[in-house]
């Protein structure tokens, strides 16, 4: 090869490496940063999740959430703390306000997007905490005060936990795990833990979710037998204790019958829209007129019996089997009120 | 802050403070108090008169049935596709007899006025040749295939076949409306682009965005044709031979809509994932259709806009074409040592440079793929119609060594390949986005290169070419 | 509207819109359900006299044309058809900002007189937000067909706005439309516009961010609708407020009670 064109290949590749703020140097300085962010604030998570639980954190907890070495561990509780962001003490790990400031922010856009992802983007329950991890760690405050707009400033993520306000206040909810709750006492579910993963997807292969009504009627030391009114569940005590519940309010709806349960022809009024059910697919379902007390008829199955076509206020609006799932409506009346009459056709 | 709070400060402040102590469905009591309201209005403004015949549930029920909604569908799909395609060949020949006519006169009369070869061959057989082509291909089946189009929408027939192939969709990850949308790209990928407006979920809207080029356009779809006739036809006795030859076409079509399926599923469940998702559908009443709406908007609103936008493609386009194949170095032209340079590429994708020249120049308007292949097959200084079968048969298996490889890669190339220009274009104005346009402009190309790779490293590996 | 100041914040908040804010004397606005036959009432009003493009900066196709009237040129602007005004989806959010900001002088809302309950439920909430309107009921030859009657006048006194019967595939009614239409525009019918009432615990909310939207942006014509979005948290309202876009609205509102009272004056001396 002639020189010149080996020259230029050097100078090409030097560039390559080192330009500042594109080169192969820089990227993998920012990477490198990145990574060392996303691990401090997970540390910072951790700690704050200890707290909230009444535990302390230990640098052996640490290293099991963060999956280091407990020498990583060591080296990591070192960096944070001449941050200013921990304190190590006798009985444990504890935040700092700084910290704590962190942690709860963190907290946010991760609640947050596991309500984005829910509602907006209708990810089943088993999967979002998975991507919100990811998302949690790269967004500025200011796109996260705009999520929370957009979602309509909620007040509870996807699995009940409170999210704390832009100011970092957290409500707390009263809660006890089902293993400590009393026979035939109607429950309603608050909070499912998503750790471990494996546990809890168990606890979403059941299809329970926050705001269920439950009630345990049976309790042995294998299993818990759960019934929700329609349906019975059997849980090993381990996967219930990561459900948390909560006296249920006056207005719980136990056995509810939904929209599916419609053959065609059939007609039955809307009595609410599942609690589940929230953002804009929600806030489109009323706007089509899918109020309480409004009569609805399975009219139309598709060619695949999926959608499903129904007349409402009117109009057929085709509703996917997971919209209609999401519908709740009233037991069957013998006799039909009588219809307005825009409604009758 | 270090100003004083503002009148309007103060008023957010209490609004957010107030919205605290609100009840968490109070959004809901908001609708729920509009429609009970609208109850009552309407319960007093409106009396109904006696029962009628109840047409539009008896119409529904016939083509939403299991047994007979999918025939009735294919049905009405393959009448407008014959109109359009039947209808179009008299207006097609006539348009472009008109147009070459014109281009003859205007350059006899160039040369006459003493202008130079290359200018009258710059502007006529070039730029004014290739905008010719394109509008001439283009324009009648669009004004036959858009008013179509508009007719189902506005009679109400389209939310149906949207509904009914919902769950095909559905599994993909998309949007039952994705199948109207598609179906619009067999007029034309950039009106297919457009009509995704009709799906209001923007994830669900993006997947059609980036998967609608995998239906063939009609300006591809004569490339199919030919090479069916040329090449499958021939294979089959001649009795056969039409069917077969339509058959391969349908069979191209297929494999279409299961790229767009796959792709679907795969976008929905990689980039795709956790963009906003929603899903609605009115099947409106059956109405009679209002003809002059249905003019207006089929042909100002679909037919003029695509077609503006394609000359405004297709003419720079015919003055490289022009141009690649007039230049010449050391003795040949410019067109041939493109079509060398890239002869060892296109042979690994079972194809050959000037194919693949064809495309690189056809990246504004796919109809002039054709004409410019034969063109530099031919050595002739413009684009050129197909010849007679038999003469095309010996240009193309006697000269340039095309197999039945070449054809069936072609199909395939011509099928996958990136969008072209307008359609490119037309994402970029739906999406404002540089990451969805390039992805909907070179996911297809590298698609279509590994597809045709593997078949062409196939077909060489068990000796068939 | 008449327009001869090219940089009032009127006119600049419509050319923002990309909207010609020249060559017209009133500005229509038509809003409407899907399926309602919308298009058909523009196209019957503006012919050929009609041209296609986007909202500016979405991917939602706007048509706007003209027509005129008893010597007035209208601009007639069709908004995307919405179910709503509330779910924030792009269209309505383009429907919403053009009644609110674009105020225009006369907004027809199309209605299918077929489903009227339905669409009733737009039409209460196009006059939340504006008491210029007009509510058009189309698709009146199908109602007949199945067998409806509509009692135009009733509605009209129900909501508080002119209501005319229309068919507009056969040109039915159209001529009553326009005849309404300019009244609303020219400000010769006074209109009283339904508002829909809330429960207790909003109304407690609404009695205390009224006063205080009456001093940040005084002579607002929907203070009711303006509290009620903001407690909702609607950010493009809150950054209309932080702007002085919701006192430039109030300010042309004013202009115009000033505008009618001295007519009246006027016209009651002859």
């Amino acid at each position: 090869m002639n020189y010149p064109v080996f020259l230029a290949l050097i100078l090409a590749l030097v560039a390559a490496v080192a330009w500042p703020r594109f080169g192969l140097l820089a990227l993998w300085q920012r990477l490198r940063a990145n990574r060392r962010r996303i691990r401090t604030e997970d540390a910072l998570k951790h700690l704050h999740a200890c707290a909230w639980r009444g535990q302390s954190a230990t640098l052996q907890s640490l290293a099991g959430a963060l999956h280091l070495t407990l020498a990583g561990a060591v080296r990591l509780v070192g960096e944070l703390e001449a941050q200013g962001l921990l304190r190590a003490a006798e009985d444990g790990l504890h935040l700092t306000p700084d910290g704590e400031q962190i942690a709860v922010a963190v907290i946010r856009a991760h609640r947050l997007w596991e309500r984005y992802l829910v509602d907006e983007a209708r990810m089943p329950l088993a999967e979002v905490h998975h991507e919100a991890e990811r998302r949690e760690h790269s967004r500025s405050a200011e796109a996260l005060g705009a999520l929370d707009a957009a979602l309509g400033h909620p007040a509870a993520d996807p699995h009940g936990d409170p999210i704390p306000t832009v100011t970092g206040r957290i409500e707390r909810v009263e809660s006890r795990p089902l293993t400590d709750w009393p026979l035939d006492a109607p429950a309603r579910i608050v909070h499912l833990e998503d750790e471990p993963a494996a546990l809890f997807a168990q606890i979403a292969a059941e299809g329970l979710r926050p705001g269920q009504t439950l009630r345990v009627l049976e309790s042995a030391p294998q299993r818990l037998t759960l019934s929700d009114g329609r349906k019975t569940f059997a849980l090993a005590p381990l996967v219930a204790a990561n459900i948390f519940v909560a006296p249920e309010p006056a207005n719980g709806h136990p056995a509810d019958r939904r929209l599916t349960a419609l053959k065609q022809g059939e007609r039955a009024l809307v009595r609410a829209l599942d609690d589940g059910l929230q953002g804009f697919t929600r806030r489109r379902l009323l706007d089509l007129g899918l109020t309480p007390g409004v009569p609805v008829t399975a009219e139309l199955p598709s060619l695949f019996g999926d959608p499903v076509a129904y007349r409402v206020r009117g109009t057929l609006i085709a509703l996917r089997r997971d919209q209609a799932e999401q519908v709740l409506i009233a037991e069957p009346a013998s006799a039909a009120p009588a219809p307005s009459p825009s409604a009758q056709e | 802050m270090t100003t004083p709070p503002t009148q309007a400060d103060t008023l957010l402040a209490r609004a957010d403070a107030l919205r605290q102590a609100l009840p968490e469905n109070f959004r809901d009591q908001l609708v729920q108090a509009l429609y009970t309201e609208a109850e009552s209005v309407a319960r007093r403004a409106v009396r109904a008169e006696g029962q009628r015949t109840d047409w539009d549930s008896r119409l529904d029920r016939l083509v939403t049935s299991p047994l007979f909604g999918l025939p009735i569908m294919l049905l009405i799909l393959a009448v407008v596709f014959w109109l359009t395609i039947t209808g179009a060949n008299v207006p097609s020949a006539l348009l472009a007899d008109g147009l070459f006519w014109f281009e003859d006169q205007a350059a006899a009369l160039f040369t006459a006025l003493g202008a130079p070869w290359w200018l009258t061959g710059f502007v006529w057989h070039g730029v004014w040749r290739s905008l010719a082509w394109v509008v001439s291909v283009m324009l009648p089946p669009m004004a036959i295939f858009f008013p179509c189009f508009t007719f189902l929408e506005d009679l109400g027939y389209l939310p149906r076949v949207a509904f009914n192939l919902d769950w095909l969709f559905k599994q993909a990850g998309a949007h039952g409306k994705q199948s109207l949308t598609m179906t619009m790209g067999f007029g034309c990928n950039a009106a297919g682009v457009i009509a995704t407006r009709v799906i209001d979920s923007p994830r669900e809207r993006l997947i059609a965005i980036l998967t609608n080029n995998f239906v063939p356009c009609n300006g591809r779809f004569p490339t199919l044709i030919m090479l069916a006739t040329v090449f499958v036809a021939a294979a089959f006795p001649p009795a056969l031979a039409s069917v077969a030859a339509a058959g391969s076409v349908v069979m191209v079509v297929l494999i279409g809509v299961l790229f767009t399926l796959v792709i679907s599923a795969l976008l929905s469940r990689t980039l795709l994932r956790g963009e906003a998702s929603a899903f609605s559908l009115e099947l409106p009443p059956f109405r009679r259709p209002d003809v002059k709406r249905i003019l207006y908007t089929s042909l100002i609103d679909r037919t003029i806009f695509v077609l503006w936008r394609a000359i405004q493609t297709a003419a720079p386009a015919g003055a490289v074409i022009w141009l690649l194949a007039n230049l010449t170095l050391g003795g040949r032209a410019l067109a041939w040592h493109v079509a060398d340079f890239l002869n060892p590429l296109g042979w690994a994708i079972g194809l050959d440079g000037v194919i693949l020249l064809a495309y690189i120049i056809a990246i504004p308007a796919n109809e002039i793929v054709v004409p410019t292949m034969l063109m530099v097959y031919m050595g002739v200084g413009m684009m050129t119609d197909t010849p007679g079968l038999t003469e095309l048969r010996t240009l193309l298996i006697g000269q340039h060594g095309w197999t039945m490889l070449t054809a069936v890669n072609l199909m395939l190339f011509a099928l996958l390949h990136n969008p072209c220009a307008t359609t490119i274009l037309t994402m970029w104005k739906e999406t404002h986005s540089l990451k969805w346009t390039t992805l909907g402009a070179l996911g297809p190309l590298a698609i279509a290169f590994l597809v045709c790779f593997i078949t062409a490293s196939l077909a060489r590996l068990l000796g068939w070419a | 509207m008449s327009v001869d100041c090219e940089s009032c914040p009127a006119n600049a908040a419509l050319a923002q819109m990309g909207l010609d804010v020249s060559n017209f004397d009133y500005l229509v606005a038509l809003a409407g359900n899907p399926n309602t036959g919308k298009s058909t009432v523009f196209n019957a009003l503006t012919g050929l006299k009609q041209h296609t493009g986007n909202w500016p900066g979405k991917t939602v196709t706007r048509a706007e044309g003209g027509y005129q009237f008893q010597g007035k040129r209208y601009k007639l602007v069709d908004l995307p058809g919405t179910y709503s005004l509330l779910s924030a989806s792009q269209d309505e959010e383009i429907a919403r900002n053009f009644i609110l900001f674009g105020q225009p002088d006369c907004t027809i809302v199309v209605t299918d007189a077929t489903c009227l309950e339905r669409n009733l439920n737009l039409v209460l909430q196009v006059l939340e937000i504006s008491d210029r309107a007009v509510v058009c009921v189309n698709l009146m030859d199908e109602a007949r067909r199945k067998g409806l009657r509509v009692d135009v006048r009733g509605l009209a006194r129900d909501l508080g706005v002119p209501v005319v019967a229309t068919a507009a595939r056969a040109g039915e009614g159209l001529g009553d439309l326009l005849g309404a239409v300019a009244e609303v525009a020219g400000g010769q019918v006074r209109v009283a516009p339904r508002r829909v009432a809330a429960n207790a615990a909003l109304e407690h909310a609404l009695r205390e961010l009224l006063p205080l939207i009456e001093a940040a942006a005084p002579g607002l014509p929907n203070p009711r609708w303006v509290a009620l979005r903001l407690l909702d948290g609607d950010q493009r309202i809150r950054q209309a407020l932080l702007t002085g876009e919701l006192n430039d609205i109030a300010q042309r509102q004013r202009e115009a009670v000033r505008r009618f009272s001295r007519k009246m004056a006027v016209e009651g001396a002859q």
